[in-house]
């Protein structure tokens, strides 16, 4: 139960009615010194995480994330198949097995993370401005090795500032006590490169639409804001979240090379 | 993939330094555009007044755009887009222009360089992140204008992305508390202004002077407390013309300072320096506030004032010379206008939201800069499904047949209602009363309000015609009317089933009724227009493999007019339209190969009283790929 915001309503020691996993503000900025890209649209607070909510809704899982920032659409989402807003994007990671060794390491590909033995994840539920369409498309061209563990929502839908996407629960069955959790806070990119999962890269120099404050290769990693210690929102967890993203080691002759940050789940 | 090309190390070691700092991307895009009729082009509605050289209904072609960066400093950024021109034909081989030979030449060749399919510097820009404390980021060059909102100067069209120019300072006095955004915005010479252009083309002016006509934007937003922000935005639009009478300016009337007789023109004396007037100018000024502190709900208020400033000895009077097909109400007005929108999450029941708007916009706001498509500023449906947009300098042009059409809400008043679910099934109730702060008796229409010409009817976006030769109904930029006394309600139903049968059928219906009534003229009943207008959409759509999608469906119209057309001496006609369409749409995307192919028959029946029946078979199709990298 360490260090998680756990509200029970079911009377057992599996099963639960909802997880509040919360993140401080103010800490949108990776390990410490990434910036937003510079384009007006994105505006302060959009990517900064301040809590996850998962709740056990029947046949389904309803999680909703809640930002800092506005939940805006100014690229009209719902002229390319979208789901009403245009930038945040987040991947929520769920241990379910807590067994060291099992589960997928690598994150998703352009998070450029990577997860410890002990983190390994079993499911990853994606939240993003894309329609099922395309990001089904997406998946199964980019993470095809990570396909059938990749979650799309039935439904989202924005409700102020938080994203409400409902996940059939399906083989994952109820949620349990002791799954362990991961959220990376990322940015929907409609033209991504060709192997990140509609990712927004992040540089050394930030860009109209590039993160800076990082590397121009693949060493570092590519979340803006992540869930870290107890998942309280304490202040605290800024730095073990800096912490967490700045052990990373970057290969100057290799673009792909270096050594990639390993992320912990945060666990009831 | 859009990052520094280290990777081009084929390239020798000093080449390799020039280019690590380019940061480039392409994209390719192709279109087919069909129909059962004799026309040759790209583009289904081209330019409304002049012929231009890509409008047609049969014809393919492409584009290619190339997008550079590069870094000059650690702070200061750098790029550019290039894009060939789009309008000549896959048959046009060899072809650079469009201009024949005004002799038999059985070359091919063409004369001009509309068809070349030259590229062209369309967008550039400098960013720099300055060590100055207030200023964010300085941006000279290209913008969309996304900074400002709908009702002031709005964010320009996607085919306009990188056309307009500025200068652009976006500052933090306070991280919460006081955020700016300031622009200086080069004027388009072609769209904003009276007579959409500044001087070019206007009677009044001989020698328009565009090249200092611009635009000034103020944005400042406060986050007042959490989930509480504030935003300000002014805006001034000013387009400036020579004074003639000025000894200094080129053309000027009085270049020796005499008059015709030989007089001296008191107060005429040659300085080296012109003096300009305003032609025309617009100021807006909105202030809104977003509050999203409550779990249970979000709010939004937004209220506005507008000017509108016209000198007649300098801006032709369109009103008056141009059949009523004006930008704007010719001369000097003062406008308001005030929205409240409500949402309320999960009522009752998880996925249920009810959004509740009341909107009051006054017969005389003005915004000539406003958002002109590609974005909507209320919650209903409206009669047109687009969007609906708060200026009369809408942009129903330069578009396909299957692209969405915008209407204007200067002058409405009105209330919506709307019931959403959001789950397994999509839901959607909306209702939504109209009255018009433009219903009046004896407007002048004839030298002060534009009319656009046509405005009676429902506008029949399917078969729309700019100079209505197919009886399209009213022009959406039509809020004027000699005599109006107009009250209307929307109603609409729509869900979308998520059957999940197989890999996802979808199952979809849209019902829409507008009950719309005009009593016109006060004093008789004669005129009275009632449209009774129902429209129907059935689809199913199908996920053949991943990336995929498949839709099959039917549009259905039927509209009861009364008292349609007409005038008081002709009198009035009552009419009755069908429409079935049926249609197919495929979309796929693989790896960045998007396709999208749609495919529709039309047919309509419009019975006139007036006049003789129309009845149209048209089938057309539309295929776009793109692919970017």
């Amino acid at each position: 139960m360490r260090g998680l915001t756990l509200t029970f309503t079911l009377f057992a020691t599996t099963a639960f009615a909802q997880v509040v996993l919360k993140d401080p503000k103010g800490d949108d900025n990776g390990p410490g010194g990434y910036t937003y890209p510079t384009d007006s649209v994105y505006k302060p607070g959009t990517f900064d995480l301040t809590e996850v909510t998962i709740e056990d809704a029947g046949s389904d899982l309803r999680v909703t994330v809640s930002y800092a920032g506005p939940v805006e659409d100014p690229w009209g989402s719902k002229g390319w198949d979208g789901n009403g807003f245009s930038h945040q994007m987040l991947f929520l990671f769920v241990d379910t097995d807590r067994k060291a060794g099992s589960g997928h390491k690598d994150g998703i590909p352009g998070l450029n993370v990577r997860f410890a033995e002990g983190s390994r994840w079993e499911k990853a539920f994606v939240i993003t401005p894309q329609g099922k369409r395309r990001l089904d498309a997406e998946i199964a061209s980019k993470a095809k090795s990570m396909q059938k563990d990749i979650v799309v929502p039935k439904s989202v839908r924005v409700q102020g500032r938080k994203i409400v996407a409902v996940f059939a629960k399906g083989e994952l069955g109820a949620p349990a006590a002791t799954w362990g959790y991961q959220a990376v806070v990322q940015s929907n990119e409609g033209y991504p490169s060709k192997s990140d999962l509609l990712t927004r890269p992040v540089n050394e120099i930030k860009g109209q639409h590039r993160f800076g404050g990082g590397h121009d290769f693949n060493c570092d990693p590519h979340a803006i804001d992540i869930l870290a210690g107890s998942a309280k929102g304490g202040d605290d967890e800024k730095a073990l979240q800096h912490r967490a993203l700045k052990s990373y080691v970057c290969d100057d002759d290799n673009e792909d090379g270096g050594k990639r940050v390993e992320l912990e789940m945060v666990t009831p | 993939m859009r990052r520094p090309l280290a990777a081009l190390l084929l390239w020798s070691a000093s080449a390799h330094a020039e280019l690590v700092n380019f940061d480039l991307s392409g994209a390719i895009y192709t279109k087919w555009l069909y129909r059962n009729n004799d026309s040759q082009g790209l583009l289904s509605h081209g330019n409304p007044f002049w012929p231009d050289n890509l409008s047609g209904d049969n014809g393919v072609g492409s584009e290619f755009e190339l997008g550079i960066k590069g870094r000059v400093g650690e702070n200061v950024e750098a790029g550019v887009r290039l894009q060939s021109r789009f309008g000549a034909l896959w048959q046009d081989w060899w072809e650079n222009g469009d201009l024949a030979y005004d002799e038999v030449n059985t070359s091919g060749e063409s004369l001009g360089m509309n068809h070349s399919q030259y590229i062209k510097l369309r967008g550039y820009y400098v960013r720099a992140s300055l060590p100055i404390s207030w200023v964010d980021s300085l941006l000279v060059g290209s913008s969309d204008f996304g900074m400002f909102n709908e009702w002031t100067i709005g964010k320009v069209r996607f085919i306009d992305r990188d056309n307009g120019k500025g200068v652009f300072v976006q500052g933090t006095l306070h991280p919460e508390y006081f955020r700016y955004h300031t622009a200086i915005i080069a004027l388009p010479k072609l769209f904003v202004g009276p007579g959409w252009s500044t001087g070019i083309g206007d009677p009044n002016i001989r020698n328009p002077f565009w090249s200092r006509d611009l635009a000034y934007g103020l944005r400042m937003d406060s986050d007042v407390a959490d989930g509480t922000r504030l935003t300000l935005i002014g805006t001034h639009t000013r387009d400036s013309e020579i004074d003639l009478t000025d000894p200094d300016a080129v053309g000027t009337i009085y270049p020796t300072c005499q008059d015709d007789l030989g007089n001296p023109v008191p107060g005429c004396e040659p300085d080296g320096a012109v003096d300009t007037y305003t032609r025309y100018s617009n100021s807006v000024a909105t202030l809104e506030a977003q509050v999203d502190a409550w779990s249970g709900g979000s709010f939004n208020f937004i209220g506005g004032y507008s000017y509108s400033t016209v000198d007649p000895a300098l801006a032709a009077n369109g009103v008056a010379l141009n059949e009523g097909v004006f930008p704007i109400p010719f001369g000097d007005f003062h406008g308001t206008f005030a929205k409240a929108r409500a949402e309320f999450f999960d009522v009752g029941v998880s996925g249920l939201s009810l959004k509740l708007e009341y909107f009051n916009i006054s017969e005389h706001f003005v915004t000539i800069f406003g958002a002109r498509r590609e974005a909507d500023v209320l919650l209903t449906d409206g009669f047109i499904e687009g969007g609906q947009l708060p200026t009369l300098n809408l942009a129903n042009e330069f578009v396909d047949f299957d692209d969405a059409w915008v209407e204007s809400i200067v002058g409405w008043h009105g209330a919506t209602a709307l019931l959403e679910y959001v789950g397994d099934v999509e839901l959607r109730i909306e209702e939504t009363f109209l009255g018009y702060n433009t219903n009046a008796q004896f407007r002048d229409v004839d030298t002060v309000y534009p009319t656009f010409l046509h405005s009676d009817g429902y506008t029949d976006t399917d078969l729309y015609d700019y100079a209505n030769v197919l009886d399209r109904g009213r022009d959406p930029r039509s809020v004027y009317r000699r005599f109006q006394d107009r009250l209307s309600s929307i109603s609409v139903l729509s869900a979308l089933f998520h059957t999940g049968v197989g890999e996802g059928l979808d199952f979809g219906v849209k019902a829409k009724f507008i009950w719309d009534s005009d009593g016109r003229e006060g004093s008789t009943t004669e005129d009275d227009y009632l449209g009774l207008l129902t429209r129907a959409k059935l689809w199913v759509s199908y996920p053949f493999t991943l990336g995929m999608q498949v839709t099959l469906g039917s549009a259905f119209d039927y509209w009861l007019e009364e008292n349609r057309r007409g005038s008081p001496e002709q009198g009035y006609g009552d009419d009755t339209t069908t429409k079935v369409r049926p249609y197919i749409d495929f979309r796929y995307a693989y790896q960045g190969f998007e396709v999208r192919y749609s495919l529709e028959y039309l047919y309509k029946l419009h019975e006139r009283e007036r006049d003789t029946d129309q009845k149209f078979h048209v089938v057309r199709s539309k295929a776009e790929l793109k692919v970017a990298w």
